[in-house]
């Protein structure tokens, strides 16, 4: 059986998929085992998701529409680039 | 008719209605590309309007100042109509402006000045002597949760603490977790090796799973995992 820190090496791969069969039975296994590890990753996968639900939600700091005075920097910027 | 085969109907016209929708999206989208790759000014503004809340959201989350995300809103528009011959449509436009928006946040970030930050060694995982997990001693400055959060205020929090983590977790976090890029194009955008973006990856999922221990414990954490 796989320990704690060598499971814990396989952690990213394991929770994206990424393991060769095997691998992914031992880490399978692992977590069956071990109630430390079990609720490890239990925690850090709550993480992930509200990190992601952070920035994902209605209340997300993506604005309804961008500033009048910031579109017109942005038509300048490009009237002045040399390269056109 | 039974009620089946009306069900059936219904989610065939919703199906073709959705084909339609997709198809006028998709020719709006060519008409605005063409119209930019003959230098139409309003073709600019459009595209500006259009795209502009997601690019300004995404320079607000990778830049810490507000100066330097309107700096890189300027910059990011600029190389999108710089750019836009070479734009081969392999994917949706918004996707292919969010992808500009994110390198010209990391050029941004590469040329500014590095800020001193906090180690996350503390908060890594830690294993004993025969490789059995231990608890790791956590943060010194906890934050307290007095009161009940709403979903608002949870989700303030949590990016308040992911702001807290140093830069280069906290870039690999955003490609991988937020942005939804595969571990390994998040290490071809940040030009290190694929094992390297696994171990940010790791190290700061770990360390943000300590920073959010309070409020799994204060919430339900009715998030989908």
């Amino acid at each position: 059986m796989l320990t704690c820190k060598e499971f814990d090496a396989f952690m990213v791969d394991y929770l994206d998929g990424g393991l060769p069969a095997w691998q992914k039975f031992m880490c399978w296994m692992h977590v069956r085992m071990c109630r430390e590890c079990a609720y490890f990753i239990q925690q850090y996968r709550q993480a992930v998701a509200l990190g992601r639900d952070a920035f994902d939600g209605p209340d997300d700091a993506v604005p309804d529409s961008v500033p009048e005075d910031l579109i017109k920097a942005a038509k300048a910027h490009r009237d002045n680039d040399p390269k056109r | 008719m039974t009620l089946a085969s009306s069900i059936e109907d219904e989610t065939d016209l919703s199906d073709e209605s959705r084909v339609r929708q997709t198809e006028s999206r998709n020719d709006a989208e060519s008409s605005l590309i063409e119209r930019l790759r003959e230098g139409d000014d309003r073709a600019y503004e459009s595209l500006i309007r259009a795209h502009g809340p997601m690019v300004l959201s995404v320079a607000g989350r990778y830049l810490r100042s507000e100066a330097d995300a309107a700096d890189c809103f300027q910059e990011t528009f600029l190389a999108i109509f710089q750019n836009i011959e070479s734009f081969e449509r392999r994917s949706s436009l918004r996707q292919w402006v969010r992808g500009v928006a994110i390198k010209q946040c990391l050029m941004r970030i590469r040329r500014g000045q590095r800020l001193r930050e906090s180690s996350i060694d503390h908060m890594l995982p830690v294993f004993d002597e025969r490789g059995k997990r231990v608890e790791a001693a956590g943060p010194a400055d906890t934050m307290a949760i007095g009161e009940a959060l709403d979903e608002r205020q949870r989700r303030e929090l949590v990016r308040e603490q992911i702001n807290r983590l140093p830069q280069d977790y906290r870039l690999v976090l955003f490609l991988r977790d937020i942005d939804g890029y595969t571990t390994r194009e998040a290490a071809t955008i940040l030009g290190i090796n694929i094992n390297a973006a696994k171990t940010r990856l790791h190290r700061a999922r770990s360390a943000l799973k300590v920073l959010l221990e309070p409020i799994m414990e204060q919430t339900d954490c009715n998030v989908d995992l």
